[in-house]
């Protein structure tokens, strides 16, 4: 086994994700990504730090989404709450990352919709959620609350925060206790600024996830790679203001040149090749959490984890 | 560790004396210290400060060529752990397998399918290394036979032998051993008659063992015996113990600490379950050779885009040639929008241009590939590059309109693009994935 | 030919149909503020037309005016062209206004050995038995009263030609000047009688928009008069970029003359002070940037602005000053700086001549700041050095309320951390108009330190108060109320402008650590930094560490060491041993080109933050920031 580099002292800190009814919510399972002391796979005490989950991506207005998904999975896409449940039941998924597309319609005002939406995709899985609120600073306040105060108790990850607009996010997320997604562009610089901004205004380190932005396979993803590697080794050194895990998603996969492209014999598989090399990778540079969109990445991932990871998975006892 | 450039300037003779072709000792210092340099050209050092600068430029890990003429690769050679504290610079050889089981007819097709097939990736080729020819009979004369089957079809591609027997080896490079395929392998029962095979055909050698350890003292073997083309094979019974004995290895030669492990490795992952898995792991973490069996259309790409991805020196993005590329067949009056020359913008804008299927214009200004962002920030979009450009790529008489559309990062600019241009400035949005409804609702002549 | 009457001086100029009111005004010796060259860019060149027409496109340049000023007439000076007769008013607002600049003495102590001397003889007149030639009759005299050697001695022709009239019209009672020059010494003057006193010589700083002349009797070495103004190239752009561009329009002989016109007005005008006469100034010493001391010697820059951006020379140079068109003693010599690079010129020799960082073994950091910037790291044994753009926000440009260092500017200012009151000094004491450098940081450092913006520097739009606001574009802070500023309107500093700042302000830290990692040296082992340029002379050290323009080190290891191109320059001139070593030290400094440096970006990054991402860099900032964030809770709304 590989001797653990004299110079890293440092250690992943970790963040709870999802309540079971005895920690005060509803989830079946619940987690606690982080607590790594060495590289991706390789420490000698691999069971410190925890075995990468996959989260599968949905979304409550399909109009958003790549026509790859939604061809294959066919009209479940307009059903959220029961996209979540197969997300769990038949995927296999750790865990359902809902995106509320449906806040980018044109002047969005239909707030309680939030909250159905919620309400509908807490009680169709039993999975910890990540949940991927507005992109308009105008309604991004009343959206976070509403995400917020119907996941009460459940703790969430809450998203996303950036540096230009990250208090709305923090504030709902600190009154619910939830956690939160704090997304940089690819830059292990500006990683560390928002995770400072985020702290400064009171978001503790246990209740933040790093989101490095992640570049499809061939669009970037070798910068995205290398910044991953950067915060995860900084953080094994001793950096605190690093020391969060991280969770990526290579959202452009579905929507690349190659994959778009592809003829409908094989697009499928392309699909799933693109996002399976891109999240691999992404694990094996540091990621905590990897998110996917094609139900038949889901199984293939956790194959790969359950192949590589020497501690428990998920949901052993 | 790499030394600082005042390092290395405490150990030189601090004459400025110019012999070495520099000003001064401090910018030979530099030169040194960012590897371009070359020690010998200073004729005053002493024995001590030669080696401890000597041993920080030679490469830590043995350069191996395997093939010869056109399709020949090397690999090793690099220096560091991380791509992002340099680069990485030899990617690893993607090797199909193929048995000399199999009937002629499919060796060969998997031969030919590797030495024709390929991608191109912006602006580079890309294709699969060569092919593993696995003696599964264990008949001398049937390997031999497959082998001479692969060198039948004159594709010339690199080839990995693996006979583990000696005899059988030796047949099969008896058809192949003038063009330096890899032989594999030496274990510590055979690495005798096996490195006599390596001298003989001048080929380099895979040596096999349970763990770094051993496959240290393999190496000092092989050393012994004259061999020092070599790679250790990381082919362990769990897929589960290559990413650590892998950093390891990487580890431990990039240090210096144990040179007996400063090879390049060998991943057969035709040994285990999850092959896609296993061919990941070796393009991320540090093979050399990966022999998997012969990737479905699905996966050829995703592997070969990767092993590119990681392969590409993170210091310098990749630019495109600032210029006119056509989205579809644009006409006189159809939309140009400006962007920068940063590959991954251009190649995300490209790809939701195409998807809204509105024939357009994408205008490439040279950024020195910086992404709108840096370049807006640092000055280096402005309206006078956009100018030049316009003129530069004659715009004007590709189109009949005056309207330029730029990205949403760039609004700040749009005044001063009008007025130094003359054409009317239209705002983009600031994600290119809203470009098609952009176009769709914003764009009319 | 149309005539031109300037308001309100009613100075007339006559110019040819066709010129623009710019041509006109240059013409007429006005000094205008041109930022952008006359391109139409800037809108600086602001006047009205009181009386006949122009051709000018309002609609254009419509943007630059409120649509009150367009009615009393406003247009840009240099759009608008003259056909008839005009009365054009122009406004104290588009005129270059006299510059506050530091003139202090470094303290530094440095050996007096000039190198022209005179001497004072008194000869006995030929005879029959002695009728040895008039020269050597002088250079024996020289030598009796301690000069150097006879034989060592030589004197130019136009000095023999003078020669015969001067002695014999004297009664043999003459001064000779003498120079040391390469092989000897040189007699450069002759003049009847004891003219010893009158022994001077100037030192200048020729910098891109300011020159500064010291002149300083090289009898006993003290300064006698010093003054500065405006570089007369201004009027041909006012960065050092458009001047290259200037040149390469065949505009070199003008900027040459203009180089040379700005150092004889500044020359004149200390001389003037201190009544001395130009022709007793027998020595010039330069330091300038590498492209002002090409412009001055008219030497084409066009190459060093291109790759691979080579200079014609760099070695230091010695020249006659008729040859440059400088008005002094006819037979002065004229000593200009060596360069290390295109961007590390003579100007920076001389700071760090000036710093005295070459003589110590302990490792100092010399920062030099304007529109561009210089920094400088190392000792006696090593130096690296690097140049960037550090635009122009520290100088109060790209700011809506930035100005320059000018009367009405809020140079000074306090935000109270509980009721975010703010307040403030301006230069001149007069109501503000604007803010300059030094305001700029102390309000960025306290609007940080009150938690009005964010470490990005982000304004925290959710506290109620009336200073905080949504403003057109941006988020804004109101600095002072229209009701107490000296324009009528409300001095607000917008994200915008703290953006600027910041973007300023993180190119030149991380220039300073790209050099220090380079050298392998942390903060701890450096002694001193310096500051250099009228910049370092007026800010807050405390606020330059709290926003992370350089790094943190304790206050009182750095020191300003004032304008120190001029006084290396100096020192240059009254210790002409310091001169042989200025190549030396220019040879053996390293530059390093930030763009070619894979790690600058990254840096830049990391440095885009206040003070810096790395808040290990700055332990005292970083505690005094929780302390001041205990006060407040936690989402900064009250």
């Amino acid at each position: 086994m590989a001797e653990k580099s004299p110079d890293m002292g440092g250690k992943i800190g970790y963040v709870l994700l999802g309540a079971t009814k005895a920690e005060g919510g509803t989830r079946s399972v619940s987690y606690h990504p982080g607590g790594e002391t060495d590289l991706p796979f390789t420490g000698m005490k691999a069971w410190e730090g925890s075995v990468p989950l996959v989260a599968f991506e949905i979304c409550d207005d399909p109009g958003y989404w790549s026509p790859i998904v939604t061809s294959y999975t066919g009209d479940l896409v307009s059903d959220t709450p029961e996209w979540a449940r197969t997300a769990e039941k038949q995927y296999g998924a750790d865990l359902v990352r809902l995106y509320l597309t449906s806040t980018k319609r044109r002047g969005f005002d239909d707030f309680p919709s939030i909250t159905k939406v919620m309400e509908g995709v807490l009680s169709g899985t039993g999975l910890p959620l990540v949940v991927e609120g507005s992109n308009e600073p105008a309604i991004d306040s009343e959206v976070f609350q509403r995400c917020g105060e119907a996941g009460q108790g459940e703790r969430l990850l809450l998203g996303t925060a950036e540096a230009g607009r990250y208090r709305s996010v923090a504030a709902a997320a600190m009154a619910y206790n939830h956690s939160v997604v704090a997304q940089s562009p690819i830059d292990i610089n500006l990683a560390k600024q928002l995770n400072i901004l985020l702290r400064e205004i009171g978001l503790k380190a246990d209740h933040m996830m790093i989101d490095p932005y992640t570049g499809s396979l061939g669009y970037g993803f070798e910068y995205s790679y290398s910044v991953m590697e950067r915060i995860r080794y900084a953080a094994l050194k001793g950096d605190t203001d690093l020391a969060m895990p991280m969770i990526t998603s290579a959202t452009d996969s579905l929507s690349v040149k190659e994959v778009r492209d592809a003829g409908p014999a094989v697009r499928d598989d392309i699909a799933v090749a693109w996002e399976f090399y891109a999240a691999l990778s992404s694990a094996v540079a540091g990621s905590s959490i990897v998110c996917v969109r094609h139900p038949k990445t889901v199984p293939l991932l956790k194959q790969a984890f359950r192949e590589l990871w020497a501690g428990k998975m998920p949901g052993e006892a | 560790m790499a030394l600082k450039a005042l390092d290395i300037y405490k150990l030189l003779p601090k004459k400025n004396c110019k012999e070495c072709g520099d000003p001064t000792c401090l910018t030979f210092a530099m030169k040194l210290a960012s590897g371009k340099g070359d020690v010998e050209k200073c004729p005053y050092l002493d024995l001590n400060a030669k080696n401890i600068l000597g041993a920080s430029t030679r490469p830590p890990i043995q350069l191996v060529k395997i093939g010869v003429g056109e399709r020949r690769f090397a690999v090793g050679e690099e220096f560091v752990v991380f791509r992002h504290e340099k680069t990485f610079y030899h990617p690893p050889g993607i090797m199909f397998q193929v048995s000399d089981l199999w009937p002629a007819e499919t060796i060969e097709s998997v031969t030919r399918r590797v030495g024709s097939e390929h991608f191109v990736r912006v602006g580079t080729d890309l294709t699969f290394s060569g092919v593993a020819i696995t003696n599964e009979s264990g008949d001398p004369d049937v390997f031999a036979k497959a082998v001479g089957v692969v060198e039948a079809t004159g594709t010339h591609i690199p080839e990995v032998l693996m006979a583990s027997d000696p005899a059988v080896q030796e047949e099969g490079l008896k058809k192949c051993g003038n063009f330096r395929p890899l032989i594999y392998s030496a274990t510590r029962d055979t690495y005798k008659p096996m490195c006599a095979l390596a001298r003989k055909f001048g080929s380099p050698l895979v040596v096999t063992a349970k763990d770094p350890q051993t496959l240290g003292e393999m190496t000092k073997l092989c050393n012994a015996e004259g061999i020092t083309d070599l790679l250790l094979d990381l082919s362990f019974p769990s897929l589960r113990d290559y990413l650590p004995a892998a950093t390891e290895i990487r580890q431990k030669s990039i240090s210096r600490s144990a040179p007996e492990l400063g090879y390049p490795i060998f991943l057969d992952t035709t040994r285990y379950q999850m092959q896609d898995t296993a061919l990941v792991l070796g393009i991320d973490k540090y093979a050399g050779v990966i022999v998997t069996p012969a990737l479905p259309p699905a996966s050829s790409v995703a592997a070969l885009t990767l092993r590119q991805n990681i392969y590409t020196d993170p210091q310098k993005p990749i630019q495109m040639n600032p210029g006119i590329y056509p989205v579809g067949t644009p006409g006189k009056d159809s939309p140009v929008l400006l962007t920068v020359n940063f590959s991954l913008t251009y190649f995300t804008v490209q790809g939701y241009l195409e998807s809204s299927r509105v024939p357009c214009y994408m205008f490439i200004v040279d950024t020195e590939g910086l992404s709108v962002l840096t370049a807006v920030a640092a000055g280096k979009l402005n309206e006078t590059l956009v100018r030049d450009s316009i003129k530069k790529f004659d715009l004007e008489n590709l189109v009949s309109h005056r309207r330029l559309i730029i990205p949403g990062y760039a609004s700040p600019l749009s005044g001063k693009i009008e007025d130094e241009t003359g054409w009317k400035v239209q705002v983009g949005p600031r994600d290119a994935a809203e470009l098609g409804d952009y176009l769709v609702k914003e764009w009319k002549i | 030919m149309p005539t031109i009457t300037f308001l309100p001086s009613y100075r007339k100029i006559t110019v040819d149909p066709g010129n623009t009111i710019l041509d006109a005004i240059q013409r007429a010796q006005i000094q205008m503020n041109v930022v952008c060259g006359g391109q139409g860019k800037c809108g600086k060149c602001i006047v009205f037309i009181k009386g006949g027409t122009v051709e000018f496109d309002r609609e254009k340049f419509g943007k630059f005016f409120t649509a009150d000023e367009l009615g009393q007439g406003a247009c840009l000076a240099c759009q608008a062209v003259v056909r008839d007769d005009l009365h054009v008013m122009i406004p104290e607002s588009s005129l270059i206004q006299q510059q506050k600049i530091l003139m202090e003495s470094l303290g530094i102590e440095t050996a007096f050995q000039p190198s022209v001397w005179k001497y004072y003889v008194v000869l006995s007149p030929p005879t029959l038995e002695d009728p040895s030639p008039d020269l050597t009759r002088l250079v024996w005299g020289v030598q009796k009263q301690g000069g150097p050697l006879a034989e060592k001695m030589y004197a130019p022709l136009d000095v023999l030609r003078g020669m015969p009239r001067v002695l014999r019209d004297s009664g043999w009672r003459v001064t000779a000047t003498l120079a040391l020059v390469p092989g000897g010494y040189r007699i450069i003057d002759l003049e009847k009688g004891d003219t010893r006193p009158g022994l001077y010589g100037v030192a200048i700083d020729l910098g891109t928009t300011t020159v500064v002349a010291s002149i300083r009797s090289l009898v006993d070495g003290h300064v006698v008069g010093i003054a500065s103004n405006y570089n007369r190239q201004i009027s041909c752009g006012e960065d050092i970029l458009s001047r290259v561009n200037f040149a390469r329009k065949n505009g070199l002989p003008k900027l040459q003359a203009l180089a040379a016109e700005s150092i004889n007005l500044a020359i004149t005008s200390a001389a003037n002070g201190a009544g001395i006469d130009l022709e007793d100034i027998y020595e010039v010493v330069v330091a300038g940037n590498t492209i002002m001391t090409h412009i001055l010697l008219g030497i084409d820059p066009a190459y060093m602005i291109e790759e691979p951006y080579v200079p014609v020379v760099r070695r230091y140079l010695t020249t006659s000053a008729p040859r440059l068109g400088i008005e002094v003693a006819k037979n002065a010599s004229v000593f200009l700086f060596p360069a290390v690079s295109d961007f590390i010129g003579g100007d920076i020799i001389a700071d760090i001549l000036a710093s005295g960082m070459g003589e110590r073994d302990e490792i100092s950091l010399l920062v030099d700041i304007g529109t561009n910037f210089e920094v400088v790291l190392g000792n006696r044994d090593w130096m690296f050095s690097c140049a960037g753009a550090a635009g122009p926000a520290l100088e109060g440009g790209e700011v809506l309320f930035g100005m320059r260092a000018n009367p009405g500017a809020i140079e000074r200012i306090t935000i109270d951390p509980v009721t975010l009151e703010s307040e403030f000094q301006t230069i001149n004491s007069i109501k503000p108009v604007g803010i300059c450098g030094s305001g700029l940081i102390d309000l960025l450092a306290d609007l940080l330190r009150a938690c009005v913006v964010d470490r990005t520097g982000r304004i925290n739009t959710g506290i109620v108060h009336p200073r905080i606001r949504q403003g057109t574009h941006y988020p804004e802070y109101v600095i002072a109320w229209k009701s107490e500023s000296g324009n009528n309107k409300d001095i607000v500093i917008t994200e915008n402008d703290i953006k600027n700042l910041i973007m300023s302000k993180a190119s030149v830290l991380a220039a300073c650590i790209t050099l220090m990692k380079e050298a392998g040296i942390t903060r701890t082992e450096l002694s001193t930094i310096y500051f250099s340029g009228a910049f370092g002379n007026y800010i807050h050290k405390e606020n330059a560490i709290m926003i992370g323009l350089i790094p943190e080190v304790p206050i009182e290891q750095i020191k300003n060491i004032g304008n120190g191109a001029v006084e290396g320059a100096n020192m240059a001139l009254i210790n002409r041993k310091k001169r042989k070593t200025l190549d030396e030290i220019a040879k053996n400094i390293a530059y390093i080109e930030l763009n070619a440096e894979p790690s600058f970006m990254d840096e830049y990054t990391g440095s885009s933050f206040l003070p810096h991402t790395d808040l290990s860099l700055f332990p005292g900032v970083q505690k005094m920031l929780d302390e001041c964030r205990l006060k407040k809770s936690p989402l900064g709304v009250p």
